[in-house]
């Protein structure tokens, strides 16, 4: 097979869309990661649960906005008029995705209001790993464009 | 799907686990190191060891992977990219793991303050503060990020 050649005016937006989904990956894997610690480790459970909530605010929102904003970009010069069904699927994870987000975030700083115990504390590691599932199928339908 | 689309998603797939596993070990780290209670450090370094198993596998896939890709994308194994992307991801993780074992030493040092009462210590701030270990892995990871450029830009092919 010939090597893939793409314009070279793609290669920016491209590493930033990428970049931002591993940031996103990374930042939510670790939201979940501390949140069922605080199950197994109660004396630190309010700790980790500020933990959970800063990677919340400096990870998974600027890596979320940095992955939206790039695929916005690259598709724009991509397909301007239809896009692939391959496409569609990322979008169908980061736009429903984002609602998760938000409710991960809302119930994060619940769970720090909380000392990160109680049912709060176990949604928010819960939340985020369905999000780490969708975002698995969303790499998945971006590298093997099905 | 064909065996370049199978091959792109899991070398893929080892990018994510490895570039994901660095943000899970640099966000923890941070956290670390913002803490003074040993028995809090011990917990924080031990969660690390989660993000060293993904960033292992990862590395592992993407190298693999990359390599069958190179082969299968009508590539050249001496293509200049495909040298540097190597001998970076070798140079990120004897970094990280040289980091990774000076983190360890401050842990383990971090335990032993927790068995003799969990009080703060000047000595673990200064480790875990250390500025060769910050380097080190933060170093690893700004490879990293170095060599997903050049995944994406080929320059030369």
């Amino acid at each position: 097979m010939l090597a893939v050649i793409r314009p070279d005016s793609w290669n920016l937006p491209l590493f930033l869309h990428v970049l931002g989904a591993t940031v996103l990956f990374g930042a939510t894997a670790t939201v979940a990661i501390v949140g069922f610690a605080g199950r197994t480790h109660a004396p630190q459970a309010p700790m980790l649960a500020r933990v959970g909530l800063k990677t919340f605010l400096f990870g998974i929102i600027p890596g979320f906005i940095l992955m939206r904003a790039a695929a916005g970009w690259i598709v724009d010069k991509e397909f301007p008029d239809k896009t692939p069904g391959w496409v569609d699927v990322g979008f169908a994870v980061s736009e429903p995705g984002a609602i998760l987000l938000i409710a991960l975030g809302i119930l994060a700083w619940m769970s720090v209001r909380r000392q990160g115990v109680g049912r709060i504390a176990v949604a928010v590691p819960v939340l985020a790993s369905i999000y780490l599932v969708a975002l698995g199928i969303a790499w998945w339908a971006m590298s093997a464009k099905p | 799907m064909s065996t370049y689309e199978w091959l792109l998603f899991l070398h893929v797939t080892g990018a994510f686990l490895l570039l994901g596993g660095g943000v899970v070990a640099g966000s923890l780290n941070i956290a670390a190191l913002r803490r003074d209670r040993p028995s809090e450090i011990v917990l924080l370094f031990g969660l690390i060891r989660i993000a060293v198993v993904s960033i292992l596998i990862g590395t592992l896939l993407a190298f693999v992977f990359g390599l069958w890709l190179v082969h299968e994308a009508g590539y050249g194994y001496g293509d200049g990219w495909v040298i540097t992307a190597i001998v970076l991801l070798i140079v990120a993780n004897a970094m990280g793991g040289i980091g990774g074992k000076r983190d360890e030493a401050t842990a383990k040092f971090a335990a032993e303050l927790a068995a003799q009462g969990d009080a703060p210590s000047p000595e673990l701030r200064s480790r875990v503060r250390d500025p060769i270990s910050l380097a080190l892995s933060y170093g690893s990871g700004l490879v990293l990020v170095a060599i997903l450029a050049i995944m994406i830009w080929k320059p030369g092919a």
